[in-house]
């Protein structure tokens, strides 16, 4: 399988990209190597398709949001620095994109919210948790993404969001206890529906 | 001697109580109410695990025509800044004329005598001592082909600009289509 999968990479991509990190093969693409860029976005596509549909719930709106992020990247990609980590600089550029596709996007009226296009089988895993992140304020949502499903720390998702290290704190502490009451009502329900 | 605390507030403090970073002295009040308060233990509990549930979310798998998406909306810009390079086309056969012309330093030379001369002419003839001057045919193509060069440069420059600011962000149709 493992054979399979190698031998297909094997076909697009020389040994060379598979093989280096993500800041060189940015550092590749900016140099206008597109096998490099690409290779980049195959690496990096779960994670943010994830981290997208996480934030809009909508299958069609996080593959648009994906590739909104993607095509950000390649456009800024020369101003990585490639001493320093890719990662935090990367989803600080996620971020921001987010923030403004937020912005422009047309809001979906509530009562049509239901008609989401969500992933089968995804949403009953910890429905309850998906359920309050959904009710959760953007301002909120985002910074709790970042932190705890993209792995980007505090001072990281501080910049990103274009706020201090403690105003973010204090926001992902809000935003955890926001969900943690949410959470706790869920489970309070459960329980007086199941005596 | 521990603080009594309400559970309004032990609420307030248990995110950060979960994180460590409450004083020693805070710590303890909020730990003493949770020996005591079910409800607050709850809710405790909730804030403990909130974090490995929030990390354990599980996500759909992106589309598989998500990359061809995306390396099909930069192929259109790749394009358009490779034919971009084709607008310099005219500015490089008229700044070939213009460098013809003048025939490298010795012509520039010549130019600029010229010049002087013909604005000293200018300067009698306004004092109405001289005729007035006769301007060279080839310093009228010259001045012509350095207009055209400015206008098609202008030009050429805010094609390309719209180029940059519209060719790596494909439109929304664009993308729901690729």
């Amino acid at each position: 399988m493992h054979a399979q999968a190698a031998d297909a990479l094997s076909v697009t991509f020389s040994p060379d990209a598979r093989a280096l990190h993500a800041g060189q093969l940015a550092r590749q693409a900016t140099g206008g190597d597109m096998e490099a860029f690409e290779e980049l976005v195959r690496r990096l596509q779960r994670r943010v398709y994830g981290f997208a549909y996480q934030h809009l719930r909508d299958v069609n709106e996080a593959q648009d949001l994906a590739q909104e992020i993607f095509v950000k990247l390649y456009r800024n990609v020369a101003r990585y620095d490639e001493t320093r980590p890719f990662e935090p600089w990367f989803w600080k550029l996620a971020a921001n994109t987010t923030i403004n596709y937020r912005r422009k996007r047309v809001p979906i009226p509530t009562d049509q919210i239901v008609d989401r296009a969500v992933a089968p089988g995804v949403d009953d895993h910890d429905s309850e948790l998906i359920d309050a992140l959904a009710q959760l304020d953007p301002a909120y949502r985002l910074p709790v993404l970042l932190h705890y499903y993209a792995d980007l720390p505090v001072d990281q998702v501080a910049a990103s969001m274009r706020l201090t290290v403690a105003a973010t704190k204090s926001r992902l502490h809000r935003a955890r206890a926001l969900l943690r009451n949410a959470l706790a009502e869920a489970d309070e329900r459960n329980s007086q529906q199941s005596t | 001697m521990t603080e009594t605390l309400a559970c309004a507030r032990v609420r307030v403090l248990l995110e950060p109580f979960v994180d460590g970073e409450l004083s020693a002295e805070q710590a303890e009040s909020v730990r003493a109410h949770l020996a005591t308060c079910d409800d607050c233990r709850l809710q405790h509990d909730q804030a403990v695990s909130l974090p490995f549930r929030m990390r354990a979310l599980r996500s759909p798998l992106p589309p598989v025509t998500l990359l061809p998406a995306v390396m099909g909306s930069l192929a259109p810009a790749q394009r358009n800044a490779q034919r971009a390079w084709t607008l310099l086309i005219p500015e490089a056969v008229l700044a070939g004329f213009i460098l013809w012309y003048l025939s490298g330093i010795e012509g520039l030379a010549a130019l600029a005598s010229g010049a002087w001369g013909d604005l000293q002419t200018l300067a009698t003839w306004g004092a109405g001592s001289a005729p007035l001057p006769e301007i060279p045919t080839a310093d009228v193509l010259l001045l012509g082909a350095l207009a055209l060069l400015s206008i098609t440069a202008a030009y050429h420059l805010s094609v390309l600009a719209r180029l940059a600011d519209a060719g790596a962000r494909p439109t929304l149709a664009e993308r729901r289509r690729a």
